[in-house]
């Protein structure tokens, strides 16, 4: 029986640390209730994570922040990885930053769901709203609303190797894709002969955001008017085929055929030529390739008209946000004049005010004046709220007509397939 | 054994049995209040495991059920909507998901029966008396003791156009691959790698079955004039039927699992083209990506059917009562 007797003893025992440890936790998850004590205010703002650079500018930016606010804490926080996927999450489960990134990209599908705070309402004359230069305001403006505000935009050019340039006899970028082409033939290399060019003529990217913008030209469309997926017409096709042709001829290639990650990598390797990327890749090669002789041009022209692709990221704010004023207050100095250029001051990104792009002078600059040119005519990504289900099924089936696997038109006319089944289920 | 006894050949008159049952009926009652304390404390030990078993497990499960039947809305105020059977209708209308089963059906059946052969040529090896056998055991164990992000992450490395892969075959001579970017042979990559790093661990399971098996068997067998290979087929593998069951069921739940491998390896798109997109990938994308949790938990719930079925099958395919021996 004494057995017995201690054996219910341990039980019992091993249940009330059961039931302590239980009792700890919800200790713990109860004393959350920072936020607004007193007068100092904490405001958590979420980003992605960037260049040890870029950290430390937007870190200059925080702290002349807080200078100036002393009685607001910016909690800044780093989601590493698959940013959208988290900070959905977040917002469902309420635990979302009050300030944070978002891509216009992912915009118009976020601001529909009614989790960000309009903005409109805090706007003052002193933030001078018209500074901002239009189609990257109206990237965040949905039926009249202004749900965030770009904090800078990045465009496409066209990197190319002065060196490989000047030994295949080439004077000055290409000025249209009819020349890249030729260009691309002269500047691809296979010296062992077995097929595979240890130097491409180009690199570039396959995906709907780096293509994108060659279809206006050819009067083709990405979505429809239902925001439903649009690009599969002979005018998309007239667009995109000259690429394709260029990749199966082997004079244009993948940053994954030539082993490397990225466009940026592919070019400072030199494995090719030239690549078409954003002004995010100047400061890797300035790190990471010193030696390298390079120079930017403006996107050679599509169907005789300029082209190119601007992304932009706004600060946004959540509508759950407990302290909303002093968000505003964040906001409102970052993409202020005063913030917005100790962040864009390295050319990292590029500037959304004018007044800030003008004082700044980047349009001189041998390397980023290729980029602020392009900023007058480039389209933004996006494209209603079903992008990123048509940007996805696109990627898909535009890799396997690269590879030859299938023609363009099936190709394209599979992804809309494709992505319009799925929009119509999701709906 | 002893009460059965008693009672089975006494044909007395019901009188006495009536007398006797009231005993009986005593006995039993101090045994139940006895074994019912047992039992308490036994669950009171369980209770721990019971509830993290409950709160982490059981509930997921039931309440994944649920939602599998709702049309869930998350962002912007939860919501639930009953439709029926709707999520389930529109997994055979999705040409991902059909893609995705394709795709993990074909990973199963490679990976799998290659799996095992490979562990149990492996426990084969190392449980004869090479030399060395314990090294050999060390270091064949190794990869699974990996974790397989780190596992992953190397071996695309390794499968680089450039990588130390291409590098060796160029080295013999042989064709080169685009391990990581061609949609026929990224999945292949995974298989070789997923191969490579989970026989080791099926290895030991039939390496320690196989120390198991009685040396008389094996002797008798020499003095009937059998060879080393006739040893292997008609003692060896017969014998450890019930630990191949064991080995291709959870064989076939984990590669029916497949998750991590492909979404590093892709970034979490399941590219290029679809290739490496397996089922859980494409729950996850549905569940964390579109936030579409209810369509996310009926193709759960698939999955689950899909498996259970692949395992009652393999049951009655190594018969049921081998198990139990």
């Amino acid at each position: 029986m004494k057995m017995k007797f201690n054996k219910m003893l341990a039980a019992v025992g091993v249940t009330g640390m059961l039931v302590g440890a239980m009792a700890g936790c919800s200790n713990e998850s109860s004393g959350q209730g920072d936020g607004a004590e007193g007068d100092q205010v904490t405001v958590e703002l979420a980003g992605w994570g960037a260049s040890p650079e870029e950290e430390e500018l937007l870190q200059q930016t925080l702290d002349a922040f807080e200078e100036a606010h002393p009685n607001i804490n910016v909690k800044h926080e780093v989601i590493a990885d698959q940013y959208m996927d988290v900070t959905k999450t977040r917002l469902v489960g309420g635990e979302a930053a009050d300030v944070f990134y978002l891509d216009a990209f992912e915009a118009p599908g976020l601001a529909n769901t009614g989790v960000l705070e309009p903005l409109d309402e805090y706007v003052t004359d002193e933030f001078e709203i018209d500074d901002f230069q239009d189609p990257l305001l109206n990237a965040f403006k949905f039926d009249g609303t202004q749900y965030g505000f770009p904090k800078d935009f990045s465009t496409l050019a066209l990197f190319y190797n002065e060196k490989k340039f000047e030994e295949a006899g080439l004077d000055g970028p290409p000025q249209t894709w009819e020349e890249l082409r030729e260009y691309a033939e002269k500047l691809t290399v296979d010296e062992d002969g077995d097929g595979t060019p240890e130097q491409y003529g180009l690199g570039f990217s396959s995906e709907l955001a780096r293509q994108f913008y060659k279809l206006e030209a050819y009067g083709a469309d990405v979505v429809g008017e239902n925001n439903e997926a649009a690009f599969a017409s002979d005018e998309a096709i007239e667009a995109l085929q000259p690429i394709v042709d260029m990749k199966q001829d082997k004079i244009a290639a993948l940053p994954s055929d030539a082993g490397t990650d990225w466009g940026g990598d592919m070019f400072g390797q030199e494995k090719a030529a030239m690549v078409i990327e954003g002004n995010w890749t100047v400061p890797f090669l300035e790190n990471n390739f010193t030696d390298l002789s390079y120079a930017t041009a403006e996107l050679p022209t599509v169907n005789g008209e300029k082209a190119t692709a601007a992304f932009t990221v706004a600060y946004v704010m959540n509508k759950e946000s407990e302290v909303k004023e002093a968000s505003w207050e964040l906001i409102s100095f970052l993409t202020g004049k005063e913030g917005m250029e100790i962040w864009t001051s390295k050319g990292l990104a590029l500037p959304t005010r004018e007044s800030v792009a003008e004082e700044l002078g980047f349009d001189e600059d041998p390397i980023r004046g290729a980029f602020v040119a392009g900023g007058e005519y480039a389209q933004p990504w996006q494209a209603g709220p079903n992008l990123p289900t048509i940007n996805n099924n696109f990627n898909n089936q535009f890799t396997s007509a690269l590879l030859g696997d299938q023609s363009l038109e099936e190709a394209l006319k599979k992804a809309q397939e494709t992505a319009n089944k799925e929009i119509e289920a999701a709906n | 054994m002893e009460p059965a006894r008693k009672e089975t050949p006494s044909h007395e008159p019901d009188k006495s049995k009536k007398s006797k049952q009231p005993n009986k009926k005593q006995k039993p009652k101090r045994y139940m209040s006895k074994g019912w304390k047992e039992g308490l404390s036994g669950y009171l030990f369980m209770s721990p495991t019971i509830f993290t078993i409950g709160v982490f497990v059981v509930i997921p499960i039931l309440y994944a059920f649920y939602l599998s039947f709702n049309d869930v809305q998350l962002l912007g105020g939860i919501g639930y909507e009953f439709i029926g059977l709707e999520n389930y209708t529109r997994t055979f209308d999705d040409s991902r998901a059909l893609i995705a089963l394709k795709n993990t059906a074909e990973y199963v059946l490679i990976v799998v029966p290659v799996q095992t052969c490979l562990a149990l040529l492996l426990a084969a090896a190392l449980n004869s008396n090479i030399r060395g056998k314990n090294a050999f055991r060390i270091i064949f164990f190794l990869p699974t003791v990996t974790s397989s992000a780190v596992l992953t992450i190397i071996f695309m490395w390794m499968y680089n156009p450039d990588g130390l892969i291409n590098s060796f075959l160029k080295f013999l001579s042989l064709p080169t691959y685009n391990w990581l970017a061609d949609p026929d042979i990224a999945l292949k990559s995974i298989m070789i790698m997923n191969i490579w790093a989970t026989a080791p661990f099926f290895m030991v399971i039939y390496l320690a079955a196989m120390q198991d098996i009685s040396d008389s068997v094996y002797e008798a067998a020499t003095i009937d004039g059998a060879n080393w290979w006739q040893k292997f087929i008609f003692i060896t593998v017969p014998i450890l039927k019930p630990v191949t069951f064991f080995v291709v069921v959870m064989g076939v739940i984990g590669t029916f699992q497949l998750f991590d491998q492909s979404y590093i390896f892709s970034g979490g798109s399941g590219g290029p083209n679809n290739s490496t997109l397996t089922v859980v990938l494409l729950i996850y994308q549905y569940a964390f990506k579109s936030l579409d949790m209810g369509y996310a938990s009926a193709l759960a719930v698939v999955l689950a059917f899909i498996i259970m079925i692949v395992t009652i099958i393999q049951k009655k395919f190594f018969g049921e009562e081998k198990l139990h021996d």
